[in-house]
């Protein structure tokens, strides 16, 4: 501390400035903890270790010269089970926050709750998505070496990763917003797992039509549907607009929480 | 400066609750800290002395009410650390994050270079700890952490909550000095604590408030002088029978103590010497008696306690006659 001067206070930074840094902040605590990186061996471990599994159950199978399977299916069934881990970076990013009360140093921070919002959203969902991408990549080059029958093309790569794109980019909003929302890691946890898998693959199960209706309206039918193509008789634009619709109240939930409420 | 108009915070006055349930944990608080010296923020336990801080850094939303740091809410600022620096709850941090870390997210975020992180590292002697996770940090490492914290944009207003706790006796002195440098440099200081000792020797200015509402703000040397003061004088006479009794026909209560002086409430010394003159006794000694802060504190608090101890042992060492 300089003794006996202080400096005036400063005119302030223009919002844009201030975005960036809350943004490089989020980005620190992303990676100070080792959270984060246990989360991401555990996507790296099912993502890459599913999808491996999977072309090597498909080296005896049906893929041949005359009928060839694109290897990106690799990578989507990783995705599919090694999304929660991602979600779950995504769901504690927020919650460890709530739980040891760094939320309050955080406002301290960057008090400004609307740019806080940007830059937590923001920088979680670029993490989250970009490293599911790269892996889903990896399965996909890996499965094409473990079963050279499969084909893999620059076109179906870019296809089916914008798909696992638009998967995490959407499921890690709705994480986000469940933890800003309900402040606790395991009903953020609880919340995302069964809106995203548990209850789309579920509900229809049961043979109940209101059930399975239900089920079609849930997130995770859009994520399965992106993924896996399954059932067929939906259409792109409704599991985009379910994607889409679900990370939207995700957004806006979280969103007024943080905005609305005590810090916590 | 940190101007206070008016906050007001209500819990359970949501329109789900019932109405009854509504309680009022400050109550239309009004008041300024000043800049060049330390402010004494005092209260029970549950007065709002937390909420208020909170409050003050748009950590909680007031019912009505607004508080501005160098004259703005602070919510609004967009580098905060250099306008305003706080430790409000040492617990309140990553565990799994090592304290370097912590400060660099806190740098980061206000636009600070990474050389003044070390630089703080180093004023509040942290030294390599500061490499190692806070999970492993004892309570007065964490108040380290968080006043590191608080001075790392180098600001003008700081607030402390209870920033002693937990601390050891170089501790304290360290936040004693610190808090006093801090005052001295011109910037302004409020600083909650229970601990009436310390604050008596570290506060120049006192906000005493009691179960949401302010009951003094004041000057240090005006409430140990005020009329809470209850001023006492001790007088020493070889005939304390004959004094006592021309002092009570005067309607002045007079309590005998253990060595054998009279105490006189209410009174001056000029009085008392004039009385004891009139009758003529010899006064052998004649001093006024300040009382400490923290029995000034529990008189004027007396009625706002809010959780209060169902019989209260008597003091040790005093004989009760």
């Amino acid at each position: 501390m300089s003794a006996g001067v202080i400096a005036p206070p400063t005119a302030g930074a223009g919002t844009a400035t201030v975005l960036g840094r809350a943004a490089g902040a989020e980005w620190v605590r992303l990676r100070t903890v080792r959270t984060t990186w246990w989360c991401l061996i555990a996507a790296t471990v099912t993502i890459v270790g599913l999808g491996a599994i999977a072309a090597a159950d498909e080296a005896e199978g049906t893929s041949t010269a005359a009928n060839p399977i694109a290897a990106t299916f690799a990578g989507e069934y990783g995705v599919l089970l090694g999304q929660f881990a991602l979600l779950a970076l995504a769901v504690l990013a927020v919650t460890q926050e709530y739980a040891s009360g760094a939320i309050g140093p955080t406002l301290q921070w960057t008090p400004r709750r609307g740019v806080l919002l940007a830059a937590r959203f923001g920088v979680v969902a670029v993490v989250v998505t970009v490293a599911g991408v790269l892996l889903a990549l990896v399965a996909d080059v890996l499965a094409r070496w473990i079963d050279p029958d499969l084909t893999l093309s620059v076109g179906q790569a870019a296809d089916s990763l914008a798909r696992v794109a638009g998967v995490l980019l959407a499921g890690s909003v709705l994480a986000v917003g469940a933890g800003l929302l309900l402040r606790s890691t395991a009903a953020g946890l609880a919340t995302v797992f069964l809106l995203q898998l548990v209850l789309p693959l579920l509900l229809p199960s049961f043979g109940v039509q209101w059930m399975a209706d239900l089920g079609e309206w849930l997130p995770g039918t859009g994520a399965i549907w992106a993924l896996l193509g399954e059932p067929s008789s939906m259409s792109a634009a409704r599991a985009t607009a379910l994607l889409a619709g679900w990370s939207g109240v995700g957004l806006v939930a979280g969103g007024l929480s943080l905005l609305r409420r005590d810090a916590g | 400066m940190i101007e206070v108009r008016g906050l007001t915070k209500q819990y359970g006055a949501s329109r789900w609750a019932h109405g009854s349930s509504a309680v009022r944990a400050v109550d239309d608080l009004t008041f300024d800290v000043q800049p060049g010296k330390v402010t004494g923020f005092l209260g029970p336990n549950g007065a709002g002395k937390s909420t208020t801080m909170r409050m003050v850094l748009g950590l909680d939303r007031p019912t009505s009410g607004s508080a501005l740091v160098g004259g703005r809410p602070f919510g609004r600022l967009g580098e905060p650390l250099r306008t305003a620096g706080a430790l409000l709850d040492a617990q309140a941090m990553h565990p799994g994050r090592s304290g370097r870390d912590h400060l660099r997210v806190a740098a980061r975020a206000n636009g600070i270079a990474l050389r003044r992180v070390d630089e703080v590292i180093d004023q509040v002697g942290l030294g390599p700890a500061a490499r190692r996770r806070v999970k492993g940090y004892s309570l007065g490492m964490r108040q380290r952490l968080g006043i590191a914290t608080a001075v790392l944009g180098d600001p003008a207003v700081l607030l402390f909550d209870e920033p002693m706790n937990g601390l050891d006796l170089d501790g304290v002195r360290w936040i004693r000095r610190l808090v006093r440098e801090l005052a001295d440099e011109g910037r302004t200081v409020l600083l909650s604590s229970h601990l009436m000792s310390e604050m008596e020797q570290t506060a120049d200015h006192l906000v005493i408030i009691g179960r949401g509402r302010l009951i003094a703000d004041a000057s240090m040397a005006e409430v140990m002088r005020g009329e809470s003061a209850r001023r006492q004088v001790q007088v020493r006479t070889p005939s304390p029978d004959e004094l006592a009794g021309a002092l009570l026909r005067r309607q002045l209560r007079v309590h005998p103590t253990d060595i054998g002086d009279l105490l006189v409430e209410g009174a001056s010394p000029e009085t008392v010497g004039d009385v004891a003159l009139e009758v003529g006794v010899a006064v052998h000694r004649l001093a006024e008696v300040h009382n400490s802060l923290e029995q000034i504190y529990l008189d004027l608090t007396g009625d706002s306690v809010q959780y209060r101890v169902a019989a209260e042992p008597q003091p040790a060492g005093q004989v009760q006659r």
